[in-house]
């Protein structure tokens, strides 16, 4: 039997000090809240785009209600927090499995559809919850939102001042882009890429596609739930504004820009469209023009994305696959 | 017990019959050919066994157990495996991810299992992929494209998935079409080899010269009956095929 060599070390200890060492360090040197909040914001949407990458850019499902299961975590962990006085412990888990719950409901009927139904669904979806929390005034406080002073306590101790805080916000992102990492990267992903390419085809192979579906569908918005309860925290206040359908399109254009299918490219999608704004505040209001114009002139050269799926499942191969003994030849090939 | 038994198996279209009341097996290791002028039915025949189209009547039962009215990949995941008329990889993908879809599909991996599972499993399907694209011939080519391969490997490649799967009977719809006459004849020779090898085959096809060259029985349809099922020889000079393919004024 041939042998198989784990490798690639490297990138993952790189971008593990990046985030947790060269990033607050910097951030640090400036002293302001503001930096911190800045990102706080990065890392959040970095795992909104890196969810709806597994649904929309790995399945293939064009999901347009994303912001609402997102929405969804972020108000299960603020009434939590103030109406039950239940803390971050319990309301992290609490917003991605209510979010999640909430998804296997909406997929169970919606996953049959195909193509631009499916999306028009996921509109219709999304709104609906956006409704909800905008007119639900005895529950969801409505367009007032949520305030939320508690603050961040892990077993009994307050996590206080903003580098704790990104400590936290970056271990939960950073561990949940792993198990979403896990998931595109392995041949439950190329199972996932099927669907995307030819879902009867998929049929034919022995892969239950509808209930493969309703899976990732169901695990990108416990995804999304984990990333509005890290919002309601760190912001302290949640309302529908943030949660609308201009903020699911926001994601979906970070996974888009960054490429389809390509799990690095979400992550350069979000890190792009969420400081590019920050970085062109001096503009007013015309960075937003500024900001579409970069989004406009991204795609119209590299329609693949900025990181396109190719590229990224052969840089995520040759540093973090493994070595296939029995390849002719000394390429990597094969998820682990 | 044959290995597939189709028992009087009808399917109508509003009041078009496409199959009609037709009755046969798959022997375990046999090379079965069906062939039929255009409209005959053969494809529909083919959608029936494999799930993709509900029966009208009839039943079907695969390795002793009834298959009609199961999806699709639960048929498959039992043994049988399947390619398309017109050519049907996953484009965006490449040769190695395509043929692994094979594999995952027959050996299952869950979320979970992706996740935190030891790493036996993906071992294991990796070593079905590699084992598959080696038989076809596409190993140097795994981490090409599917979109990138010339029109007669990506053949090779849907074979190659579905040869991941190890089936116990593999149904070709029509492996030629498109394929000049060297390419048809190598492939006819890599259908032989793989029956060789023990794997029952059932194959649809227009080209004659395959069909009579390989199969060790040929089922022949026309209007969606069957009007022949017996050894090369005997369909060749059977006056009814000949009708139905040539016509009768000769």
């Amino acid at each position: 039997m041939s042998e198989i060599t784990r490798k690639g070390w490297v990138v993952p200890v790189l971008l593990l000090v990046l985030v947790f060492a060269v990033a607050p360090f910097t951030l640090a040197q400036f002293g302001k809240g503001y930096f911190f909040q800045v990102a706080n914001l990065v890392l959040i949407f970095s795992l909104l785009a890196v969810s709806l990458h597994l649904v929309t850019g790995v399945a293939g499902l064009l999901h347009l209600g994303h912001a609402a299961f997102y929405g969804i975590g972020a108000y299960v962990a603020a009434l939590m927090g103030t109406d039950l006085k239940l803390g971050f412990l319990w309301g992290l888990p609490a917003a991605g499995l209510v979010a999640a719950l909430f998804a296997l409901v909406v997929a169970l009927p919606t996953m049959r559809l195909v193509s631009i139904y499916f999306a028009v669904a996921t509109l219709a979806i999304g709104q609906m919850i956006n409704t909800v929390l905008l007119n639900w005034v005895a529950v969801t406080k409505g367009p007032n939102g949520v305030m939320l002073f508690s603050g961040i306590k892990l077993f009994g101790f307050a996590v206080k001042g903003p580098l704790a805080v990104y400590f936290v916000v970056a271990v939960v992102v950073v561990a949940s882009i792993w198990v979403l990492h896990r998931l595109s990267h392995s041949y439950y992903g190329n199972a996932l890429r099927s669907l995307r390419e030819d879902d009867q085809c998929a049929d034919a192979m022995g892969i239950d596609t509808v209930r493969l579906k309703i899976e990732v569908f169901t695990l990108s918005a416990f995804f999304a739930g984990l990333a509005g309860a890290l919002w309601a925290y760190t912001t302290g206040y949640v309302s529908p504004g943030d949660f609308n359908f201009s903020n699911s399109i926001l994601i979906l254009a970070m996974v888009v820009v960054g490429g389809l299918g390509s799990l690095p490219g979400a992550i350069v999608g979000a890190v792009l469209l969420i400081l590019l704004p920050e970085v062109l505040r001096g503009l007013g209001d015309l960075r937003n023009v500024m900001v579409g114009l970069v989004m406009f002139v991204s795609i119209l050269f590299l329609p693949k994305g900025l990181f396109g799926e190719v590229s990224a499942l052969a840089f995520v191969r040759r540093n973090l696959g493994v070595k296939w003994g029995a390849a002719p030849s000394e390429r990597e090939v094969g998820w682990r | 017990m044959s290995l597939l038994e189709i028992e009087n198996v009808t399917r109508r279209f509003g009041g078009l019959v496409a199959v009609d009341d037709v009755t046969t097996r798959v022997e375990a290791g046999e090379l079965v050919g069906l062939i039929g002028p255009n409209g005959a039915g053969k494809t529909t025949l083919f959608n029936l066994i494999s799930g993709f189209t509900a029966l009208t009547s009839g039943a079907v039962r695969f390795k002793g157990a009834a298959i009609d009215g199961s999806k699709p990949h639960v048929i498959a995941a039992r043994g049988m495996s399947r390619t398309f008329q017109n050519l049907r990889v996953f484009p965006n993908m490449s040769v190695f991810d395509n043929v692994s879809v094979g594999s995952v599909g027959a050996m299952g991996q869950s979320a979970f299992a992706a996740v935190f599972g030891r790493r036996g499993r993906s071992d294991a399907i990796s070593a079905r992929t590699w084992e598959a694209l080696e038989r076809v011939g596409l190993a140097e080519q795994s981490e090409e494209l599917a979109a990138n391969l010339s029109y007669g490997k990506r053949k090779y490649l849907e074979i190659a998935r579905a040869l991941a799967m190890r089936p116990d009977l593999l149904i070709l719809d029509e492996p030629a079409a498109g394929l000049n006459d060297s390419e048809t004849a190598e492939l006819a020779r890599f259908i032989r080899t793989l029956n060789d090898d023990g794997l029952a085959v059932m194959l649809v096809e227009h080209d004659m010269n395959l069909v009579m060259g390989i199969c060790s029985r040929v089922v022949v349809l026309a209007s969606g009956r069957k009007i022949a099922d017996a050894e090369p020889a005997v369909v060749r000079a059977d006056p009814a095929v000949l009708e139905a393919y040539l016509g009768v004024d000769e």
